[in-house]
């Protein structure tokens, strides 16, 4: 296995990985005046303006089929922007080319509401695809697995068939399966939306220790009780404007935030 | 590391769609098992051919009232020629005793007169005189005054070669909608397995597969498909082979003096790698014609 190259084409952007200053220097995320829409007359996101830096935890919140699933899709280039640009690292995505967005998606964790792991695979493989798609090799990715698997909180239970777990575990492999590559920017997208509050709380909590260890985080999310738990930055999506606050609700800067979050 | 990941991502997926699989293979393994019977069919026709052909062979006719002297002349020419390696005489009566001794025919013919057999010289060619020489030669000494008749097989090669080039042509159609069937049922059994692993495709795209990645394990597994198609139409034709050679043998080289044969070991090889090749393309084509994710 010696002398496998692991295909990582931007490698500065892996959380404490080696990026040089000028690099370093510019934010995570950027969004210029983004407009997306599904319809001529009516955007879905409108004029977007918004900056994440390195190392942030936001919370992008706003009602069902606000425009936070879009936005996201935007980052990971599902959908493309109709106006405007985002810039990943410095970098203009909507100009990548079809062969270039898996090397853009390498660098970033994605985690689901319907959890999207393959419920005929076992644990471990559920997470180690992530990693073979880096052609790693099998003695690494076991380990990272492994590693992965005790940050979740499923030490141990590698070769269990996901069919098996509850859905607060299924979240917690899908977690696991977002890190394992150690991407700089992870989107969730409604992690919590199929857990009941308790579990909710504990994924949360799950994504602030993988915050804490350097990797930038966009929780989306439309539930009100969560949000209103934690001082981090809220972005919120209104009729696809964002209106944002440093440090979470009680730093609002309108009354309007209990319309637009469950 | 791609290659070994790919097949144990398609050693994977032959597990989880194994009954799509086998009745893919069986399906093709009919067809594999009929172009195999046409290839080993056109394989005996032309080493008979072959065998015939190298050992060419003319029958001199001589007129009842020929001179002896005229006969021995004849041999003498023939006998110089370097074309030829044996002269023999053959009288009406071995002749006939010959005709008895090889018909089966089921009545009595011993009261055959012997003038139904004319004496003749059997003409033996050395090995690998060509038919176009055989045919010179019969024709020059059909010019003697002894002759009555020249007997060079043209039409019995004429006829052969017309059924080996049907035989080859069938060959070629077989192998044709055999190809056809190959990529048609390979293309749909890779499009079913797509869809059924539509997720998992989603979320490999999702964690920055290429499409390389996706598609390596599907065209691993079509190309599975072809070859073991492939191999096990050449196994039920060995069994086939090993059960009936002997018992055809026995009825062919009373006949024809020739005994059947297997096919080439290229043309195995050929076969399997042909299965394989044609099993990958098909599955490639479904693969990049149904995977738009």
């Amino acid at each position: 296995m010696q002398g496998t190259k692991v295909v990582r084409p931007f490698p500065f952007f892996r959380a404490g990985g080696r990026a040089s200053q000028p690099q370093l220097a510019k934010p995570i995320l950027v969004l210029e005046d983004v407009y997306k829409y599904f319809r001529p007359d009516q955007p879905t996101l409108r004029g977007v303006n918004l900056t994440v830096e390195r190392g942030e935890f936001a919370f992008i919140t706003g009602p069902s089929g606000a425009g936070k699933s879009t936005l996201l899709k935007l980052i990971y280039r599902e959908l493309m922007v109709d106006e405007g640009r985002v810039l990943f690292c410095g970098r203009d995505i909507g100009r990548l080319t079809d062969k270039s967005i898996p090397f853009l998606r390498r660098n970033l964790g994605i985690v689901f509401q319907d959890f999207r792991i393959i419920d005929h695979w076992t644990v471990f493989e559920n997470i180690a695809v992530a990693l073979e798609i880096l052609s790693m090799p099998q003695r690494l990715i076991r380990a990272r697995v492994a590693e992965a698997l005790e940050r979740v909180g499923l030490n141990g239970r590698g070769d269990e068939h996901t069919s098996n777990l509850s859905g607060g575990e299924k979240q917690r492999v899908a977690v696991a399966r977002a890190i394992v590559p150690e991407p700089a920017l992870i989107l969730a997208d409604e992690p919590t939306g199929n857990l009941d509050p308790h579990l909710a709380i504990d994924i949360l909590t799950l994504f602030e220790e993988i915050n804490a260890t350097g990797t930038t985080v966009l929780f989306a999310t439309h539930d009100h009780s969560l949000i209103s738990k934690r001082d981090h930055r809220l972005i919120a999506i209104d009729e696809g404007r964002v209106v944002e606050a440093q440090q979470g609700l009680k730093h609002w800067p309108g009354s309007g935030i209990h319309t637009l979050v469950g | 590391m791609e290659v070994k990941s790919a097949m144990t991502r398609a050693r994977r997926g032959l597990r989880e769609e194994r009954r799509l699989y086998i009745v893919a293979v069986s399906s093709l393994a009919v067809a594999f098992l009929c172009l195999g019977a046409t290839l080993l069919g056109v394989a005996n026709l032309d080493a008979a051919a072959d065998r015939w052909g190298q050992s060419g062979r003319i029958t001199l006719f001589l007129k009842d009232d020929a001179d002896p002297q005229d006969i021995a002349q004849l041999r003498v020419v023939l006998e110089g020629l370097s074309d030829v390696s044996e002269v023999a005489h053959v009288s009406p009566e071995q002749a006939k005793a010959s005709f008895l001794e090889e018909a089966d025919v089921g009545a009595d013919l011993s009261g055959l007169p012997k003038e139904v057999f004319p004496a003749s010289l059997e003409v033996t060619l050395v090995n690998g005189v060509t038919r176009e020489r055989s045919e010179s030669i019969a024709t020059r000494l059909g010019q003697f005054r002894a002759v009555s008749d020249v007997e060079s097989y043209r039409g019995w090669f004429e006829k052969l070669d017309h059924l080996l080039w049907g035989a080859r042509m069938l060959a070629v159609g077989l192998a044709l909608l055999v190809m056809f069937c190959v990529v048609a049922v390979i293309g749909n059994t890779i499009r079913l397995a797509v869809a059924r692993r539509r997720q998992e495709i989603e979320v490999m795209k999702l964690c920055g597969a290429t499409n390389g990645f996706v598609r390596g394990p599907f065209v691993l597994e079509g190309m599975f498909q072809g070859f073991a198609s492939a191999l096990l139409a050449v196994l039920a034709l060995l069994v086939v082979y090993l059960s009936l050679h002997e018992s055809i043998d026995s009825t062919l080289a009373a006949l024809t003096g020739s005994r059947i044969i297997f096919l080439s070991t290229w043309t195995l090889l050929g076969l399997l790698a042909g299965g394989a090749i044609i099993g990958a393309v098909g599955s490639a084509v479904s693969v990049r014609r149904y995977l738009a994710v």
